[in-house]
């Protein structure tokens, strides 16, 4: 395997992502299976905090795979995979939400449908009924946020991302990040005050 | 304690997510330790990003990896039966980065043109410049005089007496050479 890439810039990808980057980049839609398999419960997750609509968080993390595979040429290793990934996904939600402005009610009626599919078959770890509560209020003020508190606080929350790594995939500095966390954060609690 | 609360509760988030300085890091450390309510916020803070990761991650457990890959593939076969792959292929070449060479080129090829242009007219090989139109309609005891100079997209109307037959043409064709200089 020698790749024509630089090697300095391929470093910091995992090798394991590395080498079925660069067999999706000769075309093998099996290789791309493999790092969706890898990678799809994590970016659902993000697309899903950030559109709080189930339906629509599935068709957007679809299509941001989907784009990733129609774009993977073009990725040359100077970030990781993952953080590459998750740029297109906030990019498709931020141009998702854009195009399709929903009505609040419509929205409430979305994490009311997730939280009753919740409930019907609970596996959450800690008391079933505070759970639901709390996960009710949570997603009800996560959408108050902005796209892009919410772009910070989901990616920590699900990935754990560095501040660095977060920057990188919302464009902005690492100053940012830290201070659209704490807002985001102190809104959230704020909501939450009687539930945390 | 060297740190009030209010600063502490201003770093709480970076210091749990590992992103203070070593420093920083002691010295909130000692804080919480030590001030109750701030331990009380750093319990508020962990249960926040334990209950939103977990709501999000109820959410994400229903969706099975072949329903999810399945959309994928249909997104796949259906842009390679519409030919989205050639055109992936022809917009990097398309992209203006790949054609930086085509802007100077058009801007030479315009120039060239427009000094053909007027070379060839310099040699009188054209009727009239398009540089500058001079129109002229004649009328009893009145003529109008129409200028139109296309670089500037100047229109200049002139209305002028008609005192003597011989000067109502000489003007415009004088306006004409003014305007082409
Ligand atoms: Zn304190």
């Amino acid at each position: 395997m020698a790749p024509d890439v630089k090697e300095e810039q391929r470093v910091i990808v995992e090798p394991s992502d590395w080498e079925l980057v660069r067999k999706c980049q000769t075309g093998d839609v099996g290789a791309f299976q493999e790092l969706a398999a890898k990678y799809y419960q994590k970016v659902f997750m993000v697309i899903l905090g950030i559109l709080n609509h189930r339906e629509d968080a599935l068709e957007i993390a679809q299509e941001t795979f989907y784009r990733a595979f129609r774009k993977i040429r073009e990725f040359r290793g100077g970030s990781t995979f993952y953080t590459w990934l998750y740029r297109i996904a906030v990019n498709q939600c931020i141009d998702f939400q854009r195009r399709q402005r929903r009505a609040p009610a419509e929205v409430r009626e979305a994490i009311d449908e997730l939280l009753y599919e919740r409930g019907e078959h609970g596996t959450d770890p800690y008391d079933a009924l505070e759970g639901k509560e709390v996960m009710s209020r949570l997603l009800a003020a996560l959408n108050d946020l902005t796209p892009d508190h919410k772009a910070v606080i989901v990616l920590r929350a699900v990935e754990g991302l560095s501040y660095k790594e977060i920057s990188e995939i919302l464009g902005c500095s690492e100053g940012t990040v830290m201070s659209r966390l704490h807002y985001a954060r102190k809104k959230l609690q704020e909501k939450l005050a009687h539930f945390l | 304690m060297t740190m009030d609360c209010e600063s502490v509760r201003r770093t709480l988030g970076a210091w749990l997510d590992g992103e203070v300085s070593e420093k920083e890091s002691r010295e909130i450390r000692a804080h919480v330790e030590a001030c109750p309510s701030c331990r009380a916020e750093r319990s508020r803070l962990e249960r926040l990003q334990f209950v939103l990761r977990a709501a999000l991650e109820e959410g994400a457990s229903k969706v099975t990896f072949e329903s999810f890959w399945h959309g994928i593939e249909r997104r796949i076969s259906q842009g390679r039966v519409r030919h989205r792959e050639f055109w992936d292929w022809l917009r990097p070449v398309i992209l203006p980065r790949r054609l930086a060479w085509a802007i100077p080129v058009t801007v030479v090829c315009v120039l060239a043109v427009l000094f053909a242009e007027q070379f060839f007219f310099g040699l009188g090989w054209g009727p009239r410049s398009n540089v500058a139109a001079v129109e002229s309609i004649d009328g009893h005891g009145f003529n109008l005089a129409l200028l139109r100079e296309s670089e500037t997209k100047t229109t200049v109307i002139w209305l002028f007496e008609d005192e003597d037959e011989e000067e109502d043409e000489p003007a415009p064709e004088a306006a004409s050479t003014d305007a082409s200089l």
